[in-house]
C-alpha cells in the first residue's frame, strides 16, 4: 500500500497495541475495484494488450510480420480461398512500390485511388451521372489502371506463389502479409504512442496545474494565460499545425505533438482541484502547524488529487490512441515503414472497395476491444477512487 | 374536493404503525434506518420528531410522503401509514401525487437549494396552485401574491417575480412555506426548517409556523435535532435514536418528567443559559451504568484586571476586493476596527451571525489570511507584521481547531502521521521513539484508544475526529487555541463531551481560547468574556454573565431574545 | 453588462498576442526556411525567393514577427504558397460548405442527445440505462475513420442511396444531396459522447433538492423532467455547445476530406500536406479569435439562462 511520505515511526512501538495498520484509501479503492467485475475484465484485457505490446516490441511476437506468407489479399481461412481467382494476382513488384511510394508523398491525396476506383465504377454504371466536383486531379488513376490490368492478367505474376498459402487464418493484406501479425505489430505503435504521450501530457498538466492552483495570484495568471492561448486554438487544429511544421516523422515526433498539445484538460482539472484543496481545512491546518509550501503541495494535497491525475491519464491514453490512428491514417503520423492501426485503416479503406474487408475488421476489432476495455476500466477506476460518484454513473 | 375525504374529529390525522425502512448499501448489504416505528399525528396539533444524526427521523418523514429514493430504499410492505382510512405505504404514484402538496406538504432544511434556481418564485408558487386547485394563470397569480403576503414577504407584488437567489435565506424559507400551505394541507412536514438559518431568522420562522398552524388548523410534524427549538411550539414530542423511538408523549411529560435515560441526557447535555455546571452532563452519565451526572456545581467565570493579557489585538481590519466595472475594484470590509484582549487561561467567546466576520478574525490572527490593518501583540510583539521566518516560533503557540471534523484531517494520513508531523516540523521531541510516546500520551489525554495510531481518519466518527484535531494542536504545546465553530457540526450529546474535553485541557494547561461560534448557549457556557460581532464590527464586549443578564446594545438584546428557550413551562420552574 | 463585455474584450488582447506568438514560434522558428520546407514541393526557384522576401527570412526574428503582426492587423495573409489563391478568398469560399454540413449536424445532434439523455437519465440505474451506456462506450471506441469508411462504402457505394462524394453550386442540392450522408455519419459519431456528457448534466440536476421539492408539490415525473430538470440542465448544455462551435469547424475535417466537401477542415489537411504555411497560420489565428468570441458569447448566454449568474 502507498504510504504517504510523512515518516511513520514504525520502529517505535513501545506499547502492547494491535499492530496492523488500517487499510488506506488506496487499498480500499483497490478492494472496490476488484469487486467490480466489468472493471476487472477490462483491466485484464488492457493488461493483455500491454503485454502483447511489450512482447512485440522485444521481438518475441510478430517479429516476422513483414514476411509475405500468403498470396496477395489471402482471404481468411474460414471464408475460403478466393473463388473468383483461385489466387489473386500479386501486384507486380514495381506497381507495389509505386503505390507505397505514392501515399508516402504528402502532396498526393491518399484517397485518390479510391476516388479513381469509385469514379471508374460510377462511369461504367451510370455514364450520365453528374461528374463529382472538387476532387483533386487524380494522379493515381494510371496506377490503379495498372493494378486492374495486373488483376485481369492474373497469371502475369508467378513470383513466389508456390510457398505462399492460399488462405491465412484471418486473411492477408495486399502483399500477402498475415493481418494478425500486422495488427499485433500495429498495436505496438498505437499503444506505445498513446501511453507515452499521455504520460507527457499528464505530467505537464499536473505540474502546471499544481503550481498555478496552489500559488494563485500572478503565477496563476501566467499559467492561465498560457492555458487560454493553447485552449483558444481547437485541439485538432493545434495538432495539425504542429504536424505541419515538424517535418521529421517518427514516433517521437507524434508523442511530442500529442503530449505538448494535450496537457490543457489535465491542467484545468488539477488547477481547480488545487484551488479547492488549498482552502480546505486540512491544508489550512497544515499551514497552522508550520508545514512549508512544498510540503503542503506535494505531501498533503497531491495524494488527495492523485486519483484525478490517474483518471485523466487513463482518459488521455484512450484519446491519444484514437488521435494517433487518425494522424497515421492521414500520413502525418508514424513513418511508412512502421505499421500502426492508422496506416492499416488507410490500406483497408482501398481494399474494402475490392471486397477485401479483413484488414479493416482486424484493425477495427483490435482497436475497439482495447479502447472499450480501457474506457470501461476508466469508469470503474473513477467509481473505485471516488465512491461518492457511484450511483451517478451507470455501472 | 380532497378535504371531504379527510378523517373526522377524534381519530388521529396520521397513524404510523410499525414502520420499517432499510437502505441497500451495494452488494447484498442493507442498513436498517427505521426499525419498527409507531406514532400518531393528531388533528390540529404540532408533533415534534426529535433525534440526532442517524436517528431515522428524516427518513420517517420522507416515507410519509413517499419521497424516499426508489433506487436504494426499501419500505417494509407490512408497514402502515394510515391517512383518511388509506395506507400510504404502497399507494400508487398517481394517488400519492394527488396527496402531495395538497393534503400533505413539506418544507426542507436548505431553502436555497430546495427552490428551483431558474424559475421566479411566483412561477413555482403558481405551479402548485394550478396543479391542485385548477386555477388559471390570473387567479393563481392573485392567490400567490396573497400567500406571499401571508407568510410575511414584504412587497409581494414585486417579489413574486424575483428569483430565489435574489431573496435572503429567511425569505426563501418563507416562500417554501407559502408553497406548502398554498392548498390548505391537513399536514405540514417541516424537516429541520430552521437549522440552516441564523438564530434571529430561526425565531421568526418558528413563530410563523406556529401562527400558521393555529390559523389554518392544520397539523405540523416538526423534525429537529434540537429539543430546545420545539419546546415552545410542540404539543407532542417523539424522541428517536438509531431508528427506534425512545420515548413519546405530550410535550409537558417529555420535557418535565422524561422517563427514558436518552431523553434525559438530550435535555441535560445542551448547555443552558441560566446554569453553568463544572462539567456538562454527557450521555454516558445516563446510559449504561447510569451513575447520573456529576460535578454539577456552578463554575465561576469572568475575568479580573489582574489576569495577564497574552494576545492584544488592536484595530484589526481585513478587506477583500471584488471586481466591478471595467477596471474598477470594490473594497469589501469583512472585518474592521476590531480590538480585544485575550487573557491567559481564559476564554473569549466570539459570537455573531453568518457574515459577521467572526471566522475572518480567527483566520487573520493565524495569518491564514493577511490582515489589511491593525496589529496583534503576542507577548508584546506584533505577529501580523513579522516575516514568515520570525513568525515560525509563534506559529507553534497559536493553533486552530476548525468546524468541519471531516475536512480538517488529511484523509491520506494515519492518525499517527497526523500527530507526529507537527513535532517533526518544529523539531519537538528527540527522535521517533520519544515523539511516538508523546503521541500515545496525547491520545490518552483526548480520550482515544492507542490503536487509533495506525488508523485513518475515515474510520472515526465526527466527535472522535475533533478529538484528533485537538490532539494535533496539543502536540505543539500552544498557548492559544482558536476554536472556529469547533463543536457546531457535532450532535448535542457529542458536543457536550468535546466541550468538557476543552474545559479539562484549559484547566490542565492554562490554555487561552478564542471560541468562535454562532451558538449563544455554547458560548455562554465556555466563555469568561464574550464579544458580539455584526457586519465586521464589534457590537459589544463584556463579561460573559454581564452580557447575558444585562445586554447593552439593541443588537445583542435581539440576538439573546431569539435563543430558543426550551420548554415553556421549564423557565418558570427554574 | 457593457462594462463586463468591454473588460472581456480587453482581456482577449494578451491571449490573442499569445496565439500570435505561438503561431509565429511554430511556423517561423521551428518551421524554418520556406526554401527548405518547400524543397521538392515547389520547384520554381523564383517563387520561393519571392516567398522568402515576403517573410523577411533573412532579417532578424523581430522584423519577421512585425511582418506577421502587420498581416494579422490588416487581415491580409497574402496568398497560398501552392495555389497562389488569396487566403482571404480561400477562407470565404471554404466557410459556406463547412457550415452547410455543420449547422444542421450541430442542431440535430444536440436535440437528439438531449432527448436521449433525459430518457436515459429517467431510467437511471436500470438495465436499459446500463446497456445504452455500454453501447455508447463501444460506439466511442471505434475510430471515426471506420464509421466514415463503412458508411460511405455501404450507403453510397454499395446501396447507392447517397452520392459517394461531391459538391454542387446550389445550397439546396448541397444540403439535401451531398451533405446528408456526411451529416448522418456526423450524428453516428457524435451522439454517443454527447449523450454520455448530457446524461451526467441531467443526473447532476436530478439529485438536487429542488427536484425533491417538486415531487413534494405533487408534480408528475414528466413535468419534473421536462420543465424543472431540463431547464437547469440546459445551462451547462448550452455553454458546452457554444464553446464547442469553433472546434467543430475543424473537427469535421475527416468527413469533408472523404466526401470532397470543399470546406475549412479539408483545406487545413491539404495545407498541412503541402506545407502551405500561410493558410494554416491564417486559419489558426481566425479560429482562435472565433473561439474567444464564442467563449464570451457562451458566458453571456450563461447569464441569460441562469438568473444566479452575476457578470462582473
Amino acid at each position: 500500500m502507498a504510504t504517504p511520505s510523512a515518516t511513520l515511526p514504525r520502529a517505535a512501538a513501545p506499547r502492547e497495541i494491535p499492530h496492523d495498520v488500517s487499510p488506506g484509501l488506496w487499498t480500499l479503492a483497490w478492494r472496490r475495484l476488484s469487486a467490480d467485475r466489468v472493471g476487472m475484465v477490462s483491466l485484464a484485457i488492457v493488461v493483455a494488450f500491454v503485454v502483447l505490446m511489450i512482447l512485440s516490441g522485444t521481438g518475441l511476437v510478430a517479429k516476422d510480420w513483414a514476411r509475405e506468407v500468403g498470396v496477395n489479399y489471402a482471404p481468411p481461412s474460414f471464408v475460403g480461398a478466393d473463388v473468383e481467382a483461385g489466387a489473386p494476382a500479386a501486384p507486380a513488384a514495381p506497381a507495389a512500390s509505386v503505390s507505397a511510394g505514392d501515399w508516402q508523398s504528402s502532396i498526393v491525396d491518399p484517397l485518390a485511388d479510391v476516388i479513381a476506383e469509385l469514379k471508374g465504377t460510377k462511369r461504367a454504371a451510370a455514364p450520365g451521372a453528374a461528374p463529382a466536383e472538387g476532387g483533386s486531379v487524380d494522379p493515381l488513376a494510371d496506377v490503379m489502371a495498372d493494378i486492374r490490368a495486373g488483376k485481369a492478367a492474373e497469371t502475369a505474376a508467378p513470383a513466389t506463389a508456390d510457398v505462399r498459402s492460399a488462405t491465412l487464418p484471418f486473411g492477408g493484406d495486399k502483399w500477402g502479409r498475415d493481418v494478425v501479425a500486422k495488427t499485433i505489430k500495429g498495436s505496438e505503435t498505437s499503444i506505445f504512442v498513446g501511453i507515452a504521450a499521455a504520460l507527457v501530457a499528464t505530467a505537464l498538466g499536473t505540474l502546471f496545474g499544481a503550481v498555478a492552483g496552489y500559488y494563485g495570484r500572478w503565477v496563476d495568471d501566467a499559467f492561465n494565460w498560457f492555458y487560454s492561448v493553447f485552449n483558444s486554438i481547437p485541439y485538432l487544429l493545434l495538432i495539425l499545425a504542429f504536424a505541419a511544421v515538424l517535418q521529421q516523422k517518427g514516433m517521437l515526433t507524434i508523442i511530442l505533438i500529442l503530449g505538448l498539445t494535450g496537457w490543457t484538460g489535465v491542467f484545468r482539472l488539477i488547477r481547480a482541484e488545487y484551488l479547492k484543496h488549498k482552502s480546505r481545512e486540512y491544508v489550512q491546518a497544515a499551514d497552522a502547524i508550520g508545514a512549508s509550501n512544498a510540503r503542503r503541495m506535494f505531501v498533503h494535497i497531491f495524494p488527495n488529487v492523485s486519483h484525478v491525475v490517474l483518471v485523466q491519464l487513463s482518459i488521455l491514453v484512450v484519446g491519444f490512441i484514437k488521435a494517433e490512428v487518425i494522424l497515421s491514417f492521414l500520413g502525418f503520423g508514424v513513418p511508412v515503414d512502421v505499421v500502426s492501426w492508422g496506416s492499416m485503416l488507410n490500406e483497408a479503406q482501398n481494399e474494402l472497395i475490392l471486397g477485401k474487408w479483413w484488414q479493416l475488421v482486424a484493425a477495427t476489432v483490435a482497436m475497439a476491444t482495447l479502447v472499450t476495455a480501457f474506457s470501461l476500466f476508466t469508469d470503474a477506476l473513477r467509481d473505485a477512487l471516488d465512491p461518492k460518484l457511484k450511483g451517478l454513473k451507470g455501472h | 374536493m380532497q378535504r371531504d375525504s379527510a378523517p373526522a374529529g377524534g381519530e388521529p390525522l396520521i397513524q404510523v404503525r410499525d414502520l420499517r425502512i432499510s437502505f441497500r448499501l451495494g452488494g447484498d448489504a442493507t442498513f436498517d434506518a427505521v426499525k419498527g416505528v409507531s406514532f400518531d399525528i393528531p388533528n390540529d396539533s404540532t408533533v415534534a420528531l426529535v433525534g440526532e444524526s442517524g436517528s431515522g427521523k428524516s427518513v420517517t418523514a420522507l416515507a410519509i410522503l413517499g419521497l424516499l429514493p426508489p433506487e436504494n430504499s426499501i419500505v417494509d410492505p407490512r408497514s402502515r401509514i394510515l391517512y383518511g382510512g388509506r395506507n400510504l405505504v404502497g399507494l400508487s404514484g398517481r394517488a400519492m401525487r394527488d396527496l402531495r402538496g395538497a393534503d400533505i406538504s413539506m418544507i426542507f432544511q436548505e431553502p436555497m437549494t430546495s427552490l428551483n434556481p431558474v424559475f421566479p418564485v411566483g412561477y413555482q408558487l403558481c405551479e402548485v396552485l394550478k396543479l391542485h386547485r385548477g386555477l388559471g394563470q390570473r387567479a393563481a397569480r392573485k392567490r400567490a401574491v396573497e400567500l406571499l403576503d401571508e407568510v410575511g414577504i414584504p412587497e409581494p407584488q414585486r417579489r413574486i417575480d424575483a428569483y430565489p437567489s435574489q431573496l435572503s435565506g429567511g425569505q426563501q424559507q418563507r416562500v417554501m412555506i407559502a408553497m406548502a400551505i398554498a392548498c390548505e394541507p391537513k399536514l405540514l412536514i417541516a424537516d429541520e426548517p430552521t437549522t440552516a438559518l441564523d438564530v434571529t431568522i430561526q425565531k421568526q420562522i418558528l413563530d410563523l409556523v406556529a401562527e400558521l398552524q393555529k390559523r389554518h388548523r392544520m397539523s405540523v410534524l416538526f423534525i429537529t435535532h434540537d429539543l430546545a427549538v420545539v419546546g415552545e411550539i410542540a404539543d407532542r414530542v417523539v424522541v428517536m435514536r438509531e431508528g427506534e423511538i425512545r420515548e413519546q408523549g405530550s410535550a409537558k411529560e417529555v420535557f418535565e418528567s422524561p422517563r427514558d435515560s436518552y431523553t434525559k441526557a438530550l435535555l441535560q447535555c445542551r448547555p443552558a443559559l441560566d446554569r453553568r455546571p463544572m462539567r456538562l452532563p454527557v450521555i454516558d452519565d445516563y446510559m449504561g451504568d447510569g451513575r447520573g451526572p456529576r460535578h454539577l456545581d456552578e463554575r465561576p467565570r469572568g475575568i479580573s484586571p489582574s489576569d495577564p493579557v497574552i494576545l492584544d489585538v488592536r484595530k484589526l481590519g481585513k478587506s477583500f476586493h471584488v471586481r466591478e466595472g471595467i477596471i474598477g475594484r470594490r473594497e469589501f470590509k469583512a472585518v474592521s476596527d476590531v480590538s480585544f484582549a485575550l487573557r491567559r487561561g481564559k476564554t473569549l467567546g466570539l459570537v455573531g451571525e453568518s457574515g459577521s466576520g467572526k471566522t475572518t478574525v480567527g483566520l487573520t490572527l493565524m495569518r491564514l489570511h493577511e490582515a489589511t490593518t491593525g496589529e496583534a501583540l503576542f507577548d508584546g510583539r506584533d505577529i501580523l507584521s513579522m516575516s514568515e521566518r520570525e513568525f515560525m516560533p509563534y506559529k507553534r503557540r497559536i493553533q486552530i481547531i476548525f468546524q468541519n471534523p471531516y475536512a480538517s484531517l488529511n484523509p491520506r494520513f494515519t492518525v499517527g502521521q497526523i500527530l507526529t508531523e507537527p513535532m517533526l516540523i518544529h523539531g519537538i521531541g528527540d527522535g521517533a521513539r520519544q515523539r511516538t510516546d508523546m503521541v500515545f500520551e496525547l491520545l490518552g489525554k483526548v480520550g482515544l484508544p492507542d490503536a487509533s495510531f495506525y488508523k485513518y481518519p475515515h474510520e472515526f466518527s465526527g466527535g472522535q475526529r475533533q478529538r484528533i484535531a485537538i490532539a494535533r494542536c496539543l502536540t505543539l504545546r500552544p498557548d492559544i487555541l482558536i476554536c472556529d465553530e469547533s463543536v457546531s457540526a457535532l450532535d448535542v450529546s457529542v458536543q457536550a463531551q468535546v466541550l468538557n474535553l476543552l474545559q479539562d485541557l484549559q484547566d490542565e494547561f492554562r490554555l487561552s481560547y478564542l471560541f468562535i461560534s454562532h451558538d449563544l448557549a455554547v458560548v455562554k457556557y465556555i466563555s469568561d468574556e464574550v464579544m458580539v460581532m455584526n457586519e465586521g464590527k464589534v457590537v459589544e464586549i463584556a463579561d460573559a454573565d454581564t452580557i447575558y443578564r444585562h445586554p447593552r446594545e439593541p443588537y445583542t438584546q435581539r440576538l439573546l431574545s431569539a435563543i430558543p428557550k426550551g420548554w415553556r413551562g421549564a423557565r418558570a420552574g427554574a | 453588462m457593457t462594462a463586463y463585455i468591454i473588460r472581456r474584450l480587453w482581456q482577449m488582447v494578451p491571449t490573442l498576442a499569445g496565439v500570435v506568438l505561438l503561431v509565429f514560434f511554430l511556423f517561423n522558428w521551428i518551421g524554418g526556411d520556406p526554401a527548405y520546407v518547400l524543397a521538392g514541393k515547389i520547384s520554381n526557384q523564383e517563387q520561393i525567393d519571392n516567398i522568402r522576401r515576403q517573410l523577411g527570412v533573412d532579417q532578424p526574428y523581430w522584423v519577421q514577427l512585425w511582418i506577421f503582426v502587420k498581416q494579422i492587423l490588416s487581415g491580409d495573409f497574402g496568398a497560398s504558397w501552392s495555389t497562389n489563391e488569396r487566403i482571404s478568398s480561400i477562407i470565404l469560399t471554404r466557410l459556406p460548405p463547412s457550415l452547410t454540413v455543420l449547422v444542421p449536424l450541430l442542431i440535430l445532434e444536440t436535440l437528439i442527445a438531449i432527448g436521449l439523455a433525459l430518457a436515459v437519465a429517467y431510467v437511471r440505474g436500470s438495465l436499459t440505462d446500463r446497456m445504452v451506456m455500454i453501447l455508447c462506450t463501444i460506439g466511442l471506441s471505434i475510430s471515426i475513420l471506420v464509421y466514415i469508411i463503412v458508411f460511405q462504402y455501404v450507403f453510397a457505394y454499395k446501396l447507392g442511396w447517397f452520392p459517394v462524394q461531391g459538391w454542387g453550386d446550389s445550397f439546396a442540392e448541397n444540403l439535401f444531396r451531398y451533405a446528408s450522408l456526411p451529416i448522418l455519419i456526423g450524428l453516428a459519431v457524435s451522439i454517443a459522447p454527447n449523450l454520455r456528457l448530457f446524461r451526467t448534466f441531467v443526473l447532476d440536476e436530478i439529485n438536487q433538492d429542488y427536484v425533491r421539492t417538486a415531487r413534494a408539490k405533487g408534480l408528475s415525473e414528466n413535468r419534473i423532467m421536462w420543465v424543472h430538470v431540463l431547464r437547469n440542465a440546459s445551462i451547462p448544455i448550452i455553454t458546452y455547445v457554444m464553446a464547442a462551435l469553433p472546434a467543430l469547424l475543424i473537427g469535421a475535417f475527416l468527413i469533408e476530406r472523404f466526401f470532397s466537401i470543399p470546406g475549412i477542415g479539408r483545406e487545413v489537411i491539404l495545407a498541412v500536406e503541402r506545407s502551405d504555411f500561410p493558410v494554416i497560420k491564417a486559419i489558426t489565428v481566425y479560429v482562435a479569435v472565433a473561439t474567444m468570441v464564442f467563449n464570451l458569447l457562451a458566458d453571456l448566454m450563461y447569464k441569460a439562462v441562469d438568473p444566479r449568474v452575476q457578470l462582473r
